[in-house]
């Protein structure tokens, strides 16, 4: 790691002394720009009606270095991750006046558009490019929107997050690694001394916990 | 009433982006149809949202922003140009085409053994998925079989029906390698399915095998 990795590290260590020295009511945050839910929500609104560049670079800011830290633990070089992350936040631009807060949040929102976007490459590797640039990503048929989704839409993100926080550590650390497809089977049989054989069924058994969780908060 | 669904794993994949273009295509039909199956895809991808909210995130070229923002004055500029998107060719098949196919081409019914007809669904931006139609007549048995891979077939028209239950529209059979089993297609009509196989060069299942002298 470098210096300023380091250096950051000694921060956010400093940081949670003194909260913990004041006992200050502080919400933890993964760094200060961190936009919350519902700021993140209306300086998108601010770019779909008024095509607002300064949101825009705030929303850049937080999402587009996310965007490409998930995009290379999915397995893309950094050079396709980077590329992929500034197309995501491209389509984010274009298609902000397409977010709907009552049907996801917005990391939600453009994790699902970093998704297609990553899909779309994939799909165009091999194929001539002017074929492959008709398609836009953004078109990616999404599960339709059913009656009682709507409303429930802040509901479930909540719901998710207190699930991800129920699950027990390791089952969570299976989930997330499998999620990100960051680790092969045998990468993950040998992080958590499980034998190959078992990863699969050990996955399985995660999902049907957090399944469980999840069913039980609703 | 939709009896049979996609496995949790498989609507984990859909949300993370690694279910192939061919199967993905299938469980969106199928969602499309399926509040349950819709809902929990949400919350799937509700988690691939907290999780790349909370992941470390890498740096950005420091030209990054600058960048796009350069690419979004062009994109204003040219605003007013209408996209176009080439169609694809869609032969009619005779049955209202789930919404999510929209965007795909739909080939011909071509014979393919008796009672039985194929017809290829090309998704736009990628002609290696092996996604087809498939029609059967009524009471036709299948011949017995196993899989090579996953095989995924969501019913649009009639049943079929196995060793493990009946299969009816809205119904999606997700078939690995440990069923072998010998559909039957119910007589009170002909079945109309649309199956993709997992795995583009996996051709020696039943569909595959169906398929393969077509394909060469």
């Amino acid at each position: 790691m470098n210096a300023s990795g380091h250096h950051f590290i000694a921060d956010k260590a400093f940081l949670a002394f003194e909260v913990a020295k004041t006992g200050l009511a502080v919400t933890m945050r993964k760094d200060e720009e961190s936009p919350s839910a519902p700021e993140a929500s209306r300086l998108l609104a601010a770019v779909a009606a008024d095509r607002d560049r300064a949101a825009f670079a705030v929303l850049f800011g937080f999402y587009a270095p996310r965007v490409k830290a998930f995009l290379r633990r999915s397995g893309m070089t950094a050079s396709a991750a980077e590329d992929v992350a500034q197309e995501t936040m491209l389509i984010v631009w274009k298609k902000a006046s397409y977010f709907d807060p009552a049907r996801a949040g917005v990391s939600t929102w453009i994790f699902t558009i970093a998704r297609n976007a990553r899909i779309d490459r994939l799909r165009r590797e091999g194929r001539p490019a002017a074929v492959a640039e008709a398609f836009d990503p953004s078109d990616e048929p999404d599960a339709p929107v059913s009656g009682e989704q709507a409303v429930i839409a802040a509901e479930r993100e909540e719901r998710v997050r207190t699930a991800l926080g129920l699950l027990p550590r390791e089952q969570a650390e299976i989930l997330k690694m499998s999620f990100f497809g960051e680790e092969t089977q045998s990468q993950i049989a040998s992080a958590f001394g499980i034998p190959l054989g078992t990863v699969k069924s050990r996955v399985r058994l995660a999902l049907g916990r957090l399944r469980q969780i999840l069913d039980d908060l609703k | 009433m939709i009896k049979h669904h996609p496995s949790d794993e498989t609507l984990f994949r859909y949300a993370n982006g690694s279910l192939e273009p061919g199967p993905r295509i299938i469980v969106a039909v199928h969602a499309g149809g399926c509040a349950t199956c819709a809902s929990r895809i949400s919350e799937f991808e509700a988690v691939g949202g907290s999780l790349m909210h909370d992941i470390e995130p890498d740096d950005m070229e420091p030209s990054a922003l600058d960048h796009v923002m350069a690419k979004i004055e062009i994109d204003e500029a040219a605003r007013d140009r209408l996209a176009v998107r080439p169609r694809l060719p869609r032969a009619d098949v005779g049955i209202r085409l789930p919404q999510v196919l929209d965007d795909c081409g739909i080939g011909p019914w071509r014979w393919i053994g008796p009672g039985v007809r194929w017809s290829r669904v090309t998704l736009p931006g990628d002609d290696n998925a092996n996604v087809m139609l498939l029609k059967v007549t009524a009471g036709r048995k299948l011949p017995e079989h196993t899989h090579t891979g996953y095989e995924y077939t969501h019913v649009l028209k009639g049943s079929f029906s196995d060793a493990r239950g009946r299969y009816g529209p809205g119904d999606l059979d997700e078939a690995d390698d440990d069923v072998q089993h010998q559909p039957i297609v119910d007589k009170d009509g002909e079945c109309i399915c649309i199956a993709a196989l997992e795995g583009q060069m996996k051709l020696r299942g039943f569909f595959g095998r169906l398929i393969q002298p077509l394909i060469g």
